[in-house]
């Protein structure tokens, strides 16, 4: 087993250990790393509302055959979120589906710019998830349970690993809509862990992060200030780390005034840059600027950036799926291509795990006429980079999209991928709460090899 | 394979757990030991005695000014002001330090301070969770009743009974009724459309939140399967569940509206014009509400309420709640022409004055004499309830037995059996776990260091025979907090000091309590105690929250602050507690999420938080009015009163010296401000 301390001060340099004391010192020193990771960071683009993965990745020509017909009897009958779309008929894509790439992965002309990509990313089209709505299916997305008050995957990503940069938070949480997602906070919350761990919210405009505007001109006087009293204070207390941690907390404080209005700001780049992304277009605008913050936010250091597309339920298309998909495809599908191209082109793809996908997908059924329901029984996510094999699909929806029939990837399991990228056991990467030893993916979990470039039997040599 | 692991295990493991964990024997009360050091109370005999065994005695007693402001904001949540300083630091009355305590405990502040770790355990909020986080205005009337509760030292008998089962245990008295909103405090859904899972999780969480809150005990494990390290079995947390099982939410009359009868006389012909144009409308909403469901949950709604099962009327009552929102929404979907005559009339309905309403509170009833069935749930689905039906009883490892349910006209009497249980002198876990609650908000740590798990795997206790006689002399002094609060800080180990310069090896954590902890104040707790500096504190108590500002940032999402700033500045204790977004300041210092109990804040220390102090609006206001406050008097003693005020001590030279060098350059608000930010503030000793 790597020692993580080791394997971060070899990596990275002083600079990364001085940060993981400051860490350790501010909660129960976290576990080990378990084998060698093949990813540094996670970027989880995340399709908030449920994307419809029959428009986009996985196309069903038995359903345009029997579009406007009923369910066949065949088909189990699933209580969905709306009650009564398991009797209404089905609806047939209208968007027009080729192979790409390779790989020949299959793409709907929604995405065009992603559909350039696809030998880097591996398909999962066989997702299941356990919640029927929006706010405990983003949740369990997040947390591994449907019910809120337990740690997300970003906040056990910085309690495995720790954080790398000094001068920024380990964990960003970046929205494209100025709307929260379901839930809000409590998806990057650490529940029943320490909130050091938790996700800093950025917010567009001039303040990503709330009070970071230190315009004080006295400020600099007063932190020198506070500190000679605190340290005053320590003196005959020294036993006392939290004390000690504190003075830091203020100096990183001062340092996240300097350093992240530099990470955030967008027109450092060039404007062929600020082009690939699309912030030259009022449509790719927003999704744009957080892809390309998500990438400034990564090279400096940030352990894990959670982007909410279409924040706010957008996807939620129970009516008019074509509208409301083609607008939402149209705003992010260049920004993510262009974060896998830049990625790529800098050498970073290859640490930097990227995730997309939902809470759940949507429905072969229609709803009011012309949309979907929310679909928890098979649906479609991608990864790329960090370790991922690219080019591959792994996982089958029957002839309607409705249920998974093969390769059934539960949340957890990719929990469990994820963390498997970062190094993590997912077994093994527990907190004791409760009197219970509590993990990310609860009682279940496992690994997708499938598409890893270096399935666990090979890649785990230094574990357990 | 993993269930029939756990149950093999715990087959195995049963008879032994259950006779070998003292917590869940009764409470015998211990002998007091004898001790060489200074007993104050008989806690110091119990911490003495394992103290004196490693060779170990109580630190010294600090000094009056640390003790004025440890029991200031241990008791009431506030600084002490320089007046209570003096009176304290120069009282020469041998008993002054009992009459300070006895001060603070009578003090309208002890109630408001000692409230917020209850409301952290009941996952206390004024709003639904979930997707939509709708509002619950009349939510506060349980937290004002856990206020007055511990003001007037109701015994936390009583107070755990009319929680359970106030309805059924005291059906005329308003507090009993009140008290019953425990029971509604479940974060909620009120628009899923699988209503029988909806009611099921509604379930699991009143049976996880009492297991929690009252016994001390991790049962939501259970759910599922039995319970892998307790001696808690599925089958006892479906009986515990069926206490419950009758649940029915109602909405309880406080005091009639007043002139409602001339209100609705002088409305009548508006609002019937206001009918007439919505009637229709209204009916078709209420249908496409109604469609949103599955067939089986339409029939209960069509069917005769008489004609219904305890559960459909549950069901039933779920249903129409949304039906009921599809109603009230029609006139927002009226035509454009119909809309705009609605509106008209709404303002002319508006200029007669706002409807007279009676006060309400959330509170919690039965459905009738008859309880639904309850069944073991297959992997705690609710789809997979299995075969046996299970009737109200109490776990084996809890003494079992089945319960004693005397049926009301109107109502089960099942919650009644499970209060009367909860709260016998003979219940192993009651008083034990409520003991430990006050010790922990003392000391910084229970002496079972798992508050919310007295189980096999929570932490078993430092002192066993000190919580066993805490629980003894508890129930023997009419289960009295203010009593228990009294036998903890007039003892000689409260009162040492939590700064030593050295620490035995042998306990590095200071389980012995060999000196008294250090803790971090709350989020809440920092707020009130920067606008008492300021002067700026409202006293105001009780009744709807206060909704303080915030981030310009945060306004659209959250609320709309207070017109009036006095009216933002209430104390935490009555700033609105929104599930889905809380108040940064108190998020940022470790606040709860506000939908599990929780037993024990985390204490962390993050860079948000320095960022909230140093940069916030909030304390630089603060910071400016307290300066104006100290303005008052001559420069040398500003300084010095500003010490004084903002740690409860007198400086030292070399920290005056700071300050007046500090100010040749900044400002006395610019000082002020720094002193809010610095560690002595934010610590207890």
């Amino acid at each position: 087993m790597i020692e993580r301390r080791a394997f971060l001060a070899q990596g990275l340099g002083g600079l990364a250990l001085a940060s993981l004391l400051h860490q350790d010192s501010q909660a129960a020193a976290p576990p080990r790393l378990h084998h060698t990771p093949t990813a540094k960071s996670v970027i989880w683009i995340f399709i908030d509302g449920g994307p419809s993965h029959i428009d986009l990745f996985d196309p069903k020509p038995t359903l345009t055959k029997l579009a406007g017909q009923p369910l066949p009897d065949s088909f189990p009958r699933p209580v969905t979120a709306m009650g009564l779309t398991a009797h209404s008929p089905l609806l047939a894509s209208k968007r027009t589906f080729k192979q790409h790439g390779a790989s020949g992965a299959w793409m709907s002309d929604w995405l065009p710019q992603t559909a350039k990509c696809v030998d880097d990313l591996a398909f999962l089209k066989g997702c299941v998830a356990d919640g029927l709505n929006h706010v405990g299916s983003v949740c369990q997305m997040n947390t591994g349970s449907i019910l809120a008050g337990r740690p997300c995957l970003g906040a056990w990503t910085l309690y495995g690993l720790g954080s790398v940069t000094r001068d920024l938070p380990g964990f960003v949480v970046l929205c494209d809509y100025p709307d929260d997602p379901p839930g809000g906070g409590r998806n990057w919350g650490t529940g029943f862990m320490p909130a050091t761990y938790q996700g800093t919210r950025f917010r567009a405009g001039k303040t990503p992060i709330l009070d970071l505007a230190g315009d004080d001109p006295a400020q600099r006087d007063k932190l020198d200030l506070i500190a000679a009293l605190n340290r005053r204070h320590l003196a005959p207390r020294r036993d006392d780390s939290d004390l000690a941690a504190r003075i830091e907390a203020y100096e990183l404080a001062y340092r996240m005034q300097a350093a992240a209005p530099e990470a955030v700001d967008l027109r450092k780049e060039t404007s062929r840059m600020q082009q690939l992304y699309g912030l030259d277009d009022k449509a790719t605008e927003r999704m744009g600027r957080a892809c390309l913050m998500a990438r400034r936010l990564v090279e400096r250091g940030v352990r894990f950036v959670q982007i909410y597309c279409g924040a706010g339920s957008k996807w939620d298309a129970h009516a008019n799926v074509e509208a409301n998909h083609a607008k939402l495809c149209r705003e992010s599908d260049r920004p993510v291509a262009a974060l896998l191209t830049d990625l790529k082109a800098r050498g970073l793809l290859d640490q930097t795990l990227v995730v997309w996908g939902g809470e759940f997908g949507r429905t072969p059924m229609s709803e009011s006429g012309n949309g979907r329901d929310h679909n928890p029984w098979g649906f479609t996510m991608w990864l790329a980079g960090g370790g991922i094999q690219g080019g591959v699909s792994y996982g089958q929806t029957d002839e309607l999209g409705l249920y998974t029939v093969a390769g059934k990837t539960h949340v957890h399991d990719i929990h469990a991928t994820i963390l498997y990228t970062l190094g993590l056991d997912h077994k093994r990467l527990t907190y004791l709460h409760d009197g219970r030893e509590e993990r990310l993916t609860i009682n279940g979990g496992k690994v997708i090899a499938a598409i890893l470039k270096r399935p666990p039997s090979e890649a785990a040599e230094h574990g357990a | 394979m993993r269930t029939v692991l756990c149950l093999t295990l715990w087959l195995f493991s049963l008879p032994l757990l259950a006779d070998e964990l003292p917590l869940f024997q009764p409470v015998k009360r211990p002998a007091i030991p004898s001790v060489k050091g200074t007993v104050r109370t008989p806690v110091d005999a119990f911490i003495l005695q394992r103290l004196e065994s490693q060779g170990l005695s109580h630190a010294p007693q600090a000094d009056r000014a640390t003790l004025l402001r440890r029991l200031s904001f241990d008791l009431t949540g506030l600084p002490p002001t320089l007046a209570e300083q003096q009176a304290f630091i120069h009282d020469p009355r041998p008993d002054a330090y009992e009459r300070l305590v006895e001060r603070l405990l009578q003090s309208p502040a002890f109630g408001e301070r000692w409230a917020l770790f209850w409301l952290d355990l009941v996952r206390y909020a004024e709003s639904d969770g979930f997707n939509q986080d709708a509002l619950r205005p009349n939510a506060h009337r349980y937290r004002d009743w856990v206020i007055r509760a511990w003001n007037a030292d109701l015994p936390y008998r009583d107070f755990v009974r009319w929680q359970i089962a106030g309805d059924e245990l005291a059906p005329t008295n308003p507090d009993a009724l009140i008290a019953t909103g425990y029971l509604r405090l479940y974060p909620d859904e009120y628009n899923a459309a699988q209503l029988e899972q909806r009611h099921q999780e509604i379930l699991d969480d009143l049976t996880d939140t009492t297991g929690f809150a009252f016994l001390g005990l991790t049962l939501a494990c259970a759910r599922c399967h039995d319970h892998k390290y307790d001696p808690i079995s599925q089958k006892d947390y479906y009986r515990l569940q069926s206490f419950f099982a009758a649940f029915y939410p109602t909405e309880v009359e406080l005091t009639p509206a007043v002139a409602r009868d001339q209100w609705l006389q002088k409305t009548a012909a508006i609002r019937a014009e206001m009918e007439q144009l919505v009637a229709v409308k209204k009916q078709t909403e209420a249908q496409k509400g109604l469609d949103r469901f599955h067939a089986g949950i339409q029939a209960i709604v069509h069917k005769d309420p008489a004609l219904r099962t305890p559960y459909e009327q549950q069901i039933a009552y779920l249903a129409n709640k949304q039906i009921e929102g599809y109603r009230e929404n029609a006139a927002a979907r009226l035509p454009a022409a119909d809309k705009k005559k609605y509106e008209q009339l709404q303002a002319k309905l508006a200029a007669l004055g706002p409807e007279p309403r009676p006060e309400m509170a959330m509170a919690a009833r039965d459905v009738g004499p008859l309880a639904p069935p309850t069944y073991r749930l297959i992997g705690g689905d609710w789809r997979k309830p299995s075969r046996s039906l299970i009737t109200p009883a109490f776990p084996e490892a809890l003494g079992g037995g089945k319960a004693h349910v005397v049926a009301r006209p109107n109502s089960t009497g099942r919650r009644a059996a499970l209060a009367e249980w909860l709260t016998q002198e003979t219940h192993p876990l009651t008083a034990r776990v409520f003991v430990n609650r006050v010790w922990q908000q003392l000391t910084g740590v229970g002496i079972v260091a798992t508050p919310n798990d007295f189980g096999v795997q929570g932490s078993p206790p430092t002192h066993p025979e000190l919580l066993d006689w805490l629980a003894a002399d508890h129930m023997a002094h009419d289960w009295s907090l203010k009593h228990t609060i009294r036998q903890i800080v007039l003892s000689a180990t409260y009162q040492q000091v939590s700064a030593t310069a050295s620490v035995p090896e042998v306990d590095v954590a200071n389980k012995l309590y060999w000196r008294m902890n250090r803790r971090r104040l709350e989020g809440e707790t920092l707020r009130d105690a920067m606008l008492a500096l300021a002067g700026n504190l409202n006293r105001r108590a009780f009744g709807p929250s206060a909704q303080p500002e915030l981030q310009p940032e945060l306004t659209r999402y959250v609320w709309k602050p207070d017109a009036a700033e006095w009216d933002r500045n209430r104390r935490s204790i009555y700033v609105l507690a929104r599930r889905n977004l809380r108040y940064p300041l108190f998020e940022a210092f470790d606040q709860p999420d506000l939908c599990t109990s929780c037993a024990k804040r985390l204490s962390t220390t993050t860079a948000p938080q320095a960022l909230a102090l140093l940069n916030g609006k909030f304390s630089k206001m603060q910071a400016r009015a307290w300066a104006a406050r100290l303005a008052e008097a001559s420069p040398p003693q500003q300084i010095e009163q500003a010490y004084r005020m903002v740690w409860g001590r007198a400086p030292d030279r070399a920290e005056i010296e700071l300050a007046e060098r500090f100010l040749n350059k900044w400002s006395l608000e610019d000082l002020c401000h720094a002193l809010l930010n610095t560690n002595e503030f934010i610590y207890l000793e």
